[in-house]
C-alpha cells in the first residue's frame, strides 16, 4: 500500500529548562513571562546566579537595581550572574 | 496598589494563604489588596499561648521589591521587641527585606519571634520610642539591629 501525504501539520511545545515551577520575585511561571512582559519566550527568559536560584531576568534586574545589597532573594549570598547557562 | 504590576502575586499569596493557612495564621481581613489583616495566634507550651493579636499589612506598589509595612494593630503583644504602638524591631521587615519573603513567611517569622520570647518585657525605650513616632510608619525608622537572641 502506497500512501501520499498531501498535508500535514506540526505541533510542538516548549517549556525552559528551570528546576524551580516559578519565580521566586513575581512568582509566575517560568514558562509565562514577568508581570511587565506581554509575551513569553527568549524576550523574557529566566536567569541563574551562581547559587543556582533562578529568576525572570527582568524580575532580578529590578529587586538588584533597587537594592544596595546585591544578594540571591532566595539564599542571600552575593549575587552574581552564572555564565555557562544552561 | 490593587493595579499595581504585581498585584497577581498578592493575589496569589492570599489564594495560597487562605486554602492552607500556616498554624496559628488566619487571614482577618483583606477586602482590599493593599492591606490585609491578618489575625495571629500564640502557640501552645509559649508564653503567648492562645493569645490573639492582630497584624496589618500594607503592600506600595512596588511590593515584593519594597517590603510591606507590618505593624500590630489593637493591643500588641508584650516583647522586647515589639513597641506599644504596635512597631516590631525584625530586621527582615526593614533593611534585610528579600522579594523571595511573603505574608505567610513574614507572619511564621513573627510568631516564632513570640514563641521564643522568655520574658514578657516591653523594649527598654518603648516610651521615648513611642512618644517620637506619632504618626509615623516604622518603616521610617532607623532600626538598630543588635540583639538575635529573643
Amino acid at each position: 500500500m502506497k500512501v501520499n501525504i498531501t498535508k500535514w501539520s506540526s505541533v510542538s511545545t516548549w517549556h525552559w529548562d528551570v528546576n524551580e515551577e516559578c519565580c521566586g520575585i513575581c512568582r509566575m511561571q517560568f514558562d509565562y513571562c514577568c508581570v511587565d512582559c506581554k509575551v513569553p519566550g527568549d524576550d523574557c527568559p529566566p536567569v541563574w546566579g551562581t547559587c543556582n536560584h533562578a529568576f525572570h531576568m527582568h524580575c532580578i534586574l529590578k529587586w538588584l537595581n533597587s537594592n544596595q545589597q546585591q544578594q540571591c532573594p532566595m539564599c542571600r549570598c552575593e549575587w552574581q550572574f552564572k555564565s555557562d547557562q544552561k | 496598589m490593587a493595579s499595581g504590576r504585581y498585584a497577581k502575586r498578592l493575589q496569589k499569596e492570599l489564594q495560597e494563604i487562605q486554602k492552607s493557612p500556616p498554624h496559628g495564621i488566619m487571614i482577618e481581613e483583606a477586602n482590599n489588596l493593599d492591606r490585609w489583616v491578618v489575625q495571629i495566634t500564640g502557640t501552645e507550651n509559649t508564653l503567648y499561648n492562645g493569645e490573639k493579636f492582630r497584624l496589618q499589612f500594607r503592600f506600595n506598589s512596588e511590593y515584593p521589591l519594597e517590603s510591606p509595612e507590618v505593624m500590630f494593630i489593637g493591643v500588641a503583644p508584650i516583647h522586647p521587641h515589639i513597641y506599644s504602638n504596635g512597631h516590631i524591631c525584625l530586621s527582615i521587615l526593614y533593611d534585610a527585606w528579600s522579594p523571595a519573603l511573603t505574608v505567610s513567611s513574614v507572619c511564621v517569622s513573627i510568631l516564632s519571634m513570640l514563641s521564643s520570647c522568655t520574658e514578657k518585657v516591653p523594649p527598654v525605650d518603648n516610651q521615648y520610642y513611642v512618644s517620637r513616632s506619632i504618626g509615623k510608619t516604622p518603616k521610617d525608622t532607623r532600626w538598630m539591629f543588635h540583639d538575635d537572641t529573643v
